[in-house]
């Protein structure tokens, strides 16, 4: 079951790299509050980002569909489904004519999203572990070791 | 010492310390004598005027008993029945008017009179000086008050008249808001030194007709500290009609606001035309750029702060801390010597403007800028728009605000391709270069293009005259204004300035394209609020554009079918600008060519303030949350206007994050901009106001006005972003919870009731909610084109407070049957009759009524009037000749077509903008649709499915008592 692990472990890199864009997301969303940055340029400079989080995050979903995952892709269908509808009803940009007043909306939403993402890391953490440690895998890293090491030399 | 409780009309009365007795002031002369004064005084406005004792009514004989539950007779007697006057058209012979008169109603009623109740302020000190029970719902109703109400001895004077047209309950009115007022003035000793609270009223709506002059009274006035002021100048509050509050006292906690339920924000008009008409007080100018603020918080000097340590620093009214005075503070630069610092325009002013030095500039004061973007498709040329806004511009060259000569001006006509002009300084013809490309414009000669106003005169004179016949052969439909509209911020950009887009078809080519959108399946049901948002993103990020250059877009939309205001109004209201609606536009009908042509030539005429920002700083604890308005908010508490127009409103929505310590509390608005003659110059408001933790005390002092102006931008703004459902509810949800609050809290009667317990000063917000949710933008139904209502929202969201009272809650004057001074000149102009309840019952099948919301007129009249009177104001032999629809009033040398002139004239210079009102005249038994139009503006009545007011009242009871 190497597969598994190779999952996870992606599965797990892409959970920090979602969760540093929530950060960064909420970061960006107190220097519009406190002043630092523009409504016009905080929407420049997130709207880059907000499709590409979506589609990596579909992507997990799918590939965790795609290997038969079934609760993890169950724990992460409502977020997909929630981007969709997003994009269907054309709000997923953030609009900077609209954004002071939507604002408590948005960090409200990045919150939930970098809460989720938390957990989500430790579950794929958890699993890439779990997928190590059984022994295939073990035997699987061990010989993955070897080549690599000797490879090395 | 006896207390003047009750005084005629326009006296106000002052205790005096000296000689410890109440002086009396005539508030329209400024006449004082020690006598109680017994005979009202009038100011100018028509509605307060006296009136001749009517003669007596003659009671008809025929009566609907049981119709309404209201006493109707005694204002019908007030109005109705005093034909004695000049110029009545009354049908003595045929004796059926529409609306009767109920002789008996004045004792049947006395059974069902109206409570008072005094709700529960323990401290309510008689130090108003009236009767509690004063000013109860009864006013207006003169003939019920003898047997209510032991009058004071003063009051003689009126007592025994028989109804007068401006019966004793409207001075008693005027008089306890006069009384109110004193509070503004600080040297006011009548007060002493106790905590000065509001007079607390209750008023039960059920089975009452709402009195409408209430409307135009003033807020409830901000009964500050009487020390709080440094100077005892009497303008150290500003006038309403730059900035009120919902609340005229800040409660000490937010959650105490929370209880309340009242909603809290500020409503301001910082750049509000000057009307000497109206007493209008020029804004005084500091001039010697000593612009005293706080280290800390950056507020500026105002009459609230306090000076100490000998003089020498000033202690911030907003943060408390210590400033220094500035050296020159008490020098007078001009003269070269020491100055008086009371005498200071800002410790005495609430409205001052400072001259700001260069520090507070960007970049060197730019020009003012004007590009057009004439639509001259098919459609433009043909309805005469292109002429005559051609014409227009032609005769405003000389009053656009070019004071120092810089003034730049660019012309662009727009089809499917765009032509511009250039127009070279000193040549006398103007060349036309055209570009097709639509994308990425590339701009010929952008210099011969956007001129100087006066260098290149001739050619701009010469190109203006033949604008209409160059494309006279057009046959393009639609018009590429998007790419027009690019090309022109293009063009001025660099500067800043104003594009004035004038479009008579939909711009279905090019950058920012509309469909025609308007599927009527849409109308009625949720997704029609999809019809309301713009239809691309283009609207949005170009006006996102524009804001960033400093560029106003101003919207003319000229439509004989869709033109997707909803779209097209996204760019003036980013953008600080205003979107006009001149719908089914023929300039062969003059009244339409002259509506548009005063409009436009009066918005062009306007002094603008370029590249202004406006920020709020109010007392620490205070935050604002949101915004309303035109503008583009740039950050927290940073509102960006390429230009700010005049008569514009906007609403700022405050919390409290920190308990408020202090006795009161100061809000400041600065308006900074750059004026059209090259000035950077700082418009700073500041008003104090009380801070208190009584709910009731917040009730009483509670503005309807700004409450509803509140309600409206917020209805409006939920009718955008959910649903009109929403939006109604929103404001009914809003109304019906506030009155919950009072009568638990307030009044603490428990369990239903039959009564709906107001308090006396938002007596008329019921009235203003019922008209608002049946108002064009909201209102319930499936034919209302999205275009209008998308530009009444656009209405609702600017017109300033007194604008829109009248737009939402229209006017409504019987001509016929006028009391002999209406229409004549007064001491103040015109005298405009007293205004009626908007409710059908009023009208008379041989009348004529005058119908009026600041937007458009109606001159009804009925199908049974008089060929006399038909002869005497449209020289028409009789009502079958009459034709209805836009109409000129012909001036005949009689005095009954003066007066009526006189007052349409009025009327239409009544309220601050540019609007002109089109006067349509509606014939009672013809054109359905006109006179169903006319009629959806009396919102007492039932319309279609929508309630009454007695009904929309019930609906708001039972979710009183039902919560
Ligand atoms: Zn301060």
């Amino acid at each position: 079951m190497g597969g598994e692990g190779w999952l996870f472990l992606f599965a797990v890199l892409m959970a920090a790299v979602l969760l540093f864009t929530m950060v960064f997301f909420i970061i960006m969303f107190s220097d519009l509050e406190c002043d630092y940055i523009n409504p016009i340029d905080l929407c420049n400079k997130l709207n880059q980002f907000v499709l590409p989080e979506m589609i990596a995050h579909a992507f997990l979903t799918l590939l965790f569909l795609l290997s038969g995952q079934w609760l993890a892709f169950i724990l992460n269908a409502p977020l997909v489904a929630f981007n969709v509808n997003k994009i269907m009803s054309k709000n997923h940009m953030y609009d900077a004519t609209e954004i002071f007043r939507t604002l408590s909306g948005h960090k409200k939403e990045s919150f939930i999203k970098l809460g989720f993402y938390l957990v989500s890391f430790f579950y794929y953490l958890y699993r890439m572990i779990l997928a190590l440690i059984s022994g295939t895998s073990l035997r699987w890293l061990i010989s993955l070791w070897s080549t690599l090491t000797a490879s090395r030399e | 010492m006896s207390q003047p409780a009750m005084l005629p009309q326009g006296w106000e009365a002052r205790w005096d310390h000296q000689s410890q007795q109440y002086v009396y002031i005539d508030q329209s002369t400024g006449r004082s004598q020690w006598e109680v004064p017994t005979q009202p005084s009038y100011p100018s406005n028509g509605v307060s005027a006296p009136s001749a004792p009517p003669a007596a009514p003659a009671p008809a004989p025929s009566s609907r008993p049981g119709r309404r539950q209201y006493p109707t007779a005694q204002i019908q007697q007030m109005y109705g029945g005093s034909g004695g006057g000049a110029g009545g058209y009354d049908q003595q012979s045929q004796q059926l008017p529409l609306m009767s008169n109920y002789p008996d109603q004045q004792q049947q009623q006395q059974p069902m009179a109206p409570q008072f109740f005094t709700p529960g302020i323990q401290d309510n000190t008689p130090h108003q000086g009236y009767p509690q029970q004063a000013g109860g719902p009864q006013q207006g109703y003169p003939g019920q008050q003898p047997q209510q109400q032991p009058l004071p001895p003063q009051q003689g004077g009126w007592q025994g008249q028989p109804p007068l047209q401006q019966g004793g309950g409207m001075d008693q009115m005027a008089n306890q808001f006069q009384q109110m007022n004193m509070g503004q003035q600080p040297p006011n000793q009548a007060y002493g030194n106790q905590k000065q609270m509001h007079s607390m009223q209750t008023v039960n709506l059920i089975g009452m007709q709402p009195d409408v002059r209430g409307l135009e009274a003033p807020p409830p006035p901000f009964l500050i500290p009487q020390n709080a002021a440094v100077t005892q100048s009497p303008h150290s509050q500003p006038d309403p009609s730059y900035q009120r509050c919902t609340i005229t006292s800040m409660p000490t906690t937010q959650s105490l606001l929370n209880k309340s339920k009242l909603p809290l924000a500020l409503v301001i008009a910082p750049y509000r035309s000057i009307r000497p008409s109206d007493g209008d007080m020029e804004v005084p100018v500091v001039e010697d750029s000593v612009i005293a603020r706080c280290r800390r918080c950056r507020a500026y000097i105002n009459p609230f702060v306090t000076f100490i340590e000998g003089g020498n620093r000033w202690k911030c009214c907003m943060c408390g801390l210590s400033n220094e005075v500035p050296q020159l503070f008490d020098w007078d630069q001009r003269e070269g010597k020491p100055a008086d610092r009371w005498s200071r325009k800002e410790l005495n002013h609430a409205v001052v403007e400072f001259i700001a030095p260069t520090e507070y500039m960007v970049r060197p004061p730019q020009p003012p800028v004007y590009a057009f973007c004439i639509d001259v498709s098919q459609q433009a040329i043909q309805s005469g728009m292109v002429a005559t806004a051609a014409r227009t511009i032609l005769e405003s060259l000389d009053t656009i605000p070019n004071a120092d000569k810089r003034t730049k001006v660019a012309i662009i006509a727009v089809s499917s391709s765009l032509h511009f002009f250039s127009l070279t300084p000193g040549a006398t013809e103007a060349s036309m270069l055209v570009v097709s490309d639509l994308t990425d414009v590339f701009l010929p000669k952008p210099s011969d293009i956007l001129v100087n106003l006066d260098e290149s005169r001739a050619a701009l004179e010469s190109l203006l005259g033949r604008l209409s016949d160059m494309f006279a052969d057009s046959h393009v439909v639609g018009t590429a204004m998007g790419s027009a509209l690019t090309a022109a911020h293009q063009l001025i950009g660099k500067y800043g300035g104003k594009i004035i887009a004038l479009t008579a078809s939909l711009p279905t080519i090019g950058e920012g394209a509309l469909k025609a959108r308007d599927d009527p399946k849409l109308l009625g049901t949720n997704k029609e609020s999809t019809l309301l948002n713009a239809a691309n993103s283009f609207y949005k990020s170009f006006a996102i554009e524009c804001s960033k250059q400093q560029v106003t877009v101003d919207m003319f939309l000229f439509s004989s079918s869709y033109t997707d205001v909803a779209s097209l109004s996204c760019l003036p209201r980013y953008t600080a600008g205003q979107t006009y609606l001149y719908p089914g536009f023929n300039a062969s009908k003059p009244e339409d060519a002259i509506k548009f042509a005063t409009e436009f030539g009066k918005l062009l005429a306007m002094p603008i303030g370029l590249e202004a920002v406006i920020r709020v700083r109010a007392t620490r604890g205070i935050r604002l949350s949101a915004f309303h308005g035109n503008f583009f908010t740039r950050s927290t508490d940073l509102l960006a206007l390429p230009t700010v127009s005049q008569d514009q409103n906007y609403v700022i929505e405050l919390q409290l994050e920190d308990d408020l310590k202090g006795p009161f509390v100061v809000i400041q608005t600065a308006v900074l901009h750059t004026t059209c003659y090259g000035e950077r110059r700082i418009r700073v408001i500041t008003h104090a106001m009380p801070v208190t933790d009584s709910i009731a005390e917040l009730y009483a002092s509670a503005d309807q006005v700004a409450i509803m102006t509140y309600l409206t931008n917020k209805a409006v703004e939920k009718a955008m972003s959910s649903s009109l459902e929403d939006g109604r509810n929103l404001v009914t949800n809003n109304l019906s919870t506030m009155l919950t609050v009072y009568k638990n809290q307030v009044t603490s009667a428990a369990g239903a009731s039959a009564q709906l317990a107001v308090p006396d000063n938002l007596k008329l917000l019921p009235l203003l909610a019922c008209g608002l949710v049946k108002h064009v933008g909201l209102r319930e139904g499936t034919n209302m084109s999205p275009d209008l209502r998308a530009y009444a929202h656009c209405l609702l969201t600017t017109l300033p407070s007194d604008s829109l009272v009248s737009y939402i809650h229209p006017r409504f004057y019987c001509l016929h049957n006028m009391p002999a001074e209406a229409g004549t000149i007064g001491e103040h102009g015109v005298i405009l009759p007293p205004a009626l309840n908007l409710t059908s019952e009023r009208l008379e099948r041989h009348g004529l009524f005058l119908i009026e919301d600041g937007q458009q007129m109606f001159l009804w009249v009925g199908h049974e009037a008089v060929p006399r009177l038909i002869q005497d104001v449209f020289d028409l032999p009789s009502y079958a000749e009459l034709q209805g629809g836009k109409y000129t009033l012909p001036e005949l040398d009689n005095p009954f077509s003066q007066r009526v002139n006189a007052i349409v004239a009025k009327t239409r210079e009544l309220r601050r903008g540019i609007y002109r009102p089109h006067l349509y005249v509606v014939k009672s038994d013809a054109e359905p649709a006109l006179r169903s139009w006319a009629l959806s503006l009396l919102v007492e009545d039932r319309m279609d499915k929508m309630s009454s007011y007695a009904q929309y009242l019930t609906t708001v009871k039972n979710k009183v008592n039902g919560s």
